[in-house]
């Protein structure tokens, strides 16, 4: 399933980026690499952002680019 | 005569790199830019034993990337001026991230040395370093510092001083295949990528090292890897290797078969296998103590950035800033106000009347006091803004406010520029880099301007005062207000039109909040006050000077028939008054005469037609020509305008009185003006800031889209409060 699918509380596992270029790389450097665990906090008003925890840190990242992330729950 | 070692000083943004760099240097910096663009480059001064350290501090990155002109800005400071010592500042409740940063550091062949910052926090939080292990296994002496207290500042400059004199600088630096090409190429210790990557990556590191004078130039393992990365920054360098092509095609080569091998894209493979190499690095020295608490962060998050409570409680901080603003910043201002109108009657006491008095009185003092009296103003505003900025709260903004702002065509990260515009417009285009599109950033750009900037407070300030004196804080927040929503409307408009194209990645880090320390919160206000004063005491005082001159000059030579003609008038219409007030009247309409007839009349008249539609008189004109080079200029004109009428007598009347009196003056042609005003071209400072950063097509666009905006808005606004305020 992707991130964008999950819910607010969830802990999940990054399975892989699913696209390359700028936007997949930038993703891979802020720590979404395969195995890596994450936790999804939560989610802002309306389909906003979504705050996940991963690595250690907190980062926020919208609910298109969650799409291109696929993990497992 | 101490030995110079340059310091490049790095870090992951919220690494608490400013105030490592604060402790280190002192309070001895330089502020400076880096070439070609305006992104800040300060620079100070530490001496260690007999030598000295000279650090610059480079802007917080995430990657040596060239995702951001931040980042484009490290790199080629690193490659071109090549520093001595990278001191790259770690925060430690976060190191695996902050180490991928650090281990590029390692690739360029510059010697580094690890800063592991905020450990006071990391304790706090559970996690425990051990540095002599993680020294070890990357090869990187690491320190640990606290940025906040100094501590460990001196460990950390020993060993800076240590890797001198260890010769890594002569030895290590860049591995100089140049000197020894036969021998291994790279002696520092580096993160490995595997066999299957370095299989590839040795090849291609050789190809790069056979031309002496590039690979002299740029590390060659680190060119190798960058192109493995698809790193497009790279590959145009190549056009300096002799072999340029070949390495190319071979670097294709490699990246198809790694993608096939992998199953996925090479840039992405070669960050897992340094996140990887960092797993192993970090398994055994750091440890991390359960505890199922949440933070006092989470705490506060749980309401920040509450569905419900949110936003409401983000509004009531920008109003609570503003009430703040005014309502704190009304006394110092007052009082600096009559400083300088006792200054005035000090210099009519010791100065001879003439052209001279005149020139000190209404053109300097006038001028440049009026300017001055809004610094408290300034100061208080930019106070809050930096403690936003320094907790941690302004993330939480941009997490409130994306969704929204993504609907117009910005960027989350566009909120923050946005924020800044309302305290100055130069900061805030400048803070635009942090954008990665660039089609993002020129959004951003174009939507700062409208944001009303603290020089056009002054202006709201004293028109809404004059003729909204029960409503003024209201007007003024509907000024502020306006000029967000036409910002937002805009950039709907030229994301449309102009800047169409899809939008990019919004990734950005949500930092713990912390305290803002008051060093660090000072030399923010300072900088930002003293920018300001520096306008004040430099284009301020000549542009006073001049709008002096020009509402001076020529002056009528039948003044003193003008003065019989108009007494006799008055002595007609004003037969009730004591004579004493037929003088001030003859006295005030003989000034308006003098004005009139000046070259600032005459400006203010030939530009009176364009404006006439919206209401303006040619004073008004008049004050509209010097606010092209500063808005806050408006106030201090119309104080030369208005301010000078009954010298005699009593004390000189106060402006606001000055500006009721004029019948071509009132409720409706302020609120016009005050709009013409937020709409129209930013000052010269900003210009120029809009220039560097987005270049001269994007500056004369912004020009002639404001002034054609700020007609047609102002005349609109007109139309609309004409049944409501009358005329």
């Amino acid at each position: 399933m992707r991130l964008s699918d999950t819910r607010p509380g969830a802990i999940f596992t990054v399975d892989r980026v699913l696209i390359g270029g700028e936007i997949g790389k930038r993703l891979a450097e802020m720590g979404f690499t395969q195995g890596a665990t994450g936790h999804f906090i939560r989610g802002a008003f309306l389909r906003g952002p979504l705050q996940i925890r991963i690595r250690g840190y907190d980062l926020l990242i919208r609910r298109c680019e969650a799409k291109l992330i696929e993990v497992s729950i | 005569m101490k030995k110079t070692v340059s310091i490049a000083l790095a870090g992951n943004p919220n690494a608490g790199k400013t105030s490592l760099f604060n402790a280190l240097t002192g309070s001895h910096h330089k502020v400076g830019n880096y070439p070609g663009v305006t992104v800040e480059k300060l620079e100070g001064f530490a001496d260690h034993g007999d030598l000295r350290f000279r650090i610059v501090d480079l802007p917080g990155i995430y990657s040596l990337t060239a995702y951001s002109l931040d980042e484009v800005v490290a790199r080629d400071f690193l490659l071109e001026e090549k520093p001595d010592i990278v001191v790259d500042v770690l925060d430690s409740t976060n190191l695996e991230r902050n180490l991928y940063l650090c281990l590029q550091f390692q690739e360029l062949g510059i010697p580094v040395v690890g800063a592991l910052n905020m450990t006071d926090e990391a304790k706090a939080k559970g996690i425990t370093i051990n540095e002599g292990l993680l020294s070890e296994s990357l090869g990187i002496p690491f320190v640990k510092t606290v940025g906040t207290n100094g501590k460990g500042i001196k460990q950390l400059l020993d060993s800076c001083a240590a890797i001198l004199g260890s010769g890594a600088l002569n030895g290590e630096r860049g591995a100089k295949p140049a000197k020894a090409p036969e021998k291994a190429l790279w002696t520092l210790k580096a993160p490995h990528y595997g066999e299957e990557i370095e299989s590839r990556l040795l090849p291609l590191t050789e190809l790069l090292g056979s031309d002496q004078a590039f690979s002299a130039r740029y590390p060659a393992r680190w060119i190798a890897i960058k192109l493995l990365e698809n790193d497009e920054n790279a590959m145009k360098k190549l056009r300096e290797h002799t072999k340029g092509q070949e390495i190319l095609s071979k670097a294709q080569a490699d990246r198809t078969w790694i993608t096939s091998h992998f199953g996925k894209d090479s840039e992405i493979v070669i960050t897992e296998q340094r996140y990887g190499y960092i797993r192993g690095a970090i398994r055994e020295a750091l440890t991390r103590s359960p505890g199922g608490k949440a933070s006092l962060t989470e705490y506060i998050d749980r309401i920040t950035m509450n569905h419900f409570l949110g936003l409401p409680l983000f509004f009531l901080i920008i109003w609570g800033i503003f009430k703040l603003t005014f309502a704190l910043g009304e006394y110092p201002a007052a009082l600096l106000e009559s400083f300088f109108g006792s200054l005035a009657t000090l210099a009519q006491i010791i100065i001879p009347e003439g052209f001279f008095r005149s020139l000190i009185v209404d053109g300097i003092i006038g001028g440049v006091g009026g300017v001055f009296s809004f610094v408290p103003l300034i100061v208080i505003l930019f106070l809050c803004i930096s403690i936003l900025e320094d907790t941690g709260y302004m993330s939480r903004a941009a997490f409130l406010t994306d969704k929204a702002l993504h609907a117009f065509g910005l960027h989350g990260q566009s909120f923050m520029p946005l924020m800044l515009g309302f305290g100055c417009t130069v900061p805030a285009i400048m803070a635009t880099r942090t954008l990665k599109s660039p089609r993002d950033r020129i959004a951003t750009i174009l939507a700062v301007p409208f944001m009303s900037c603290g020089a056009k407070l002054p202006v709201y300030v004293l028109l809404a005062g004059t003729f909204f004196p029960k409503t003024a804080d209201n007007v003024v927040m509907l000024m502020y207000l306006g000029g967000l929503i036409l910002s937002m409307l805009s950039t709907i408009v030229l994301k449309k039109t102009v800047l169409r194209g899809p939008s990019t990645a919004f990734v950005m880090e949500l930092p713990p909040y912390r305290l803002p320390t008051w060093k660090g919160v000072f030399w923010h206000v300072w900088g930002k006050t003293f920018s300001y004063i520096k306008k004040a005491g430099t284009v301020i005082l000549v542009a006073s000077i001049a709008i002096w001159a020009i509402t001076t000059f020529p002056q009528p030579r039948d003044e003193s028939a003008k003065a019989q003609t108009l007494a006799a008038g008055f002595a007609r219409s004003m037969a009730e008054a004591s004579q004493e007030e037929r003088d001030l009247a003859v006295e005030q309409a003989l000034e308006e005469y003098r004005l009139e007839y000046s070259a600032a009349g005459r400006i203010g008249r030939i530009i009176e037609p364009v404006i006439q539609p919206l209401g303006f008189n040619w004073k008004l004109g008049v004050a509209l020509v010097p606010s092209f080079s500063a808005k806050e200029l408006v106030v201090s004109t119309l104080g030369i305008l208005y301010g000078s009428g009954g010298e005699e007598g009593e004390e000189s009347e106060s402006l606001r009185q000055a500006l009721q009196r004029d019948p071509g003056l009132n409720p409706l042609t302020a609120l016009t003006f005050m709009v013409f005003i937020l709409i129209m071209p930013p000052c010269l400072a900003s210009l120029a800031a809009i220039r560097s950063e987005a270049g001269g097509r994007w500056l004369i666009f912004q020009v002639v889209y404001s002034m054609a905006l700020a007609w047609i808005g102002a005349f609109i606004v007109r139309l609309i409060a004409l049944p409501f305020l009358g005329t």
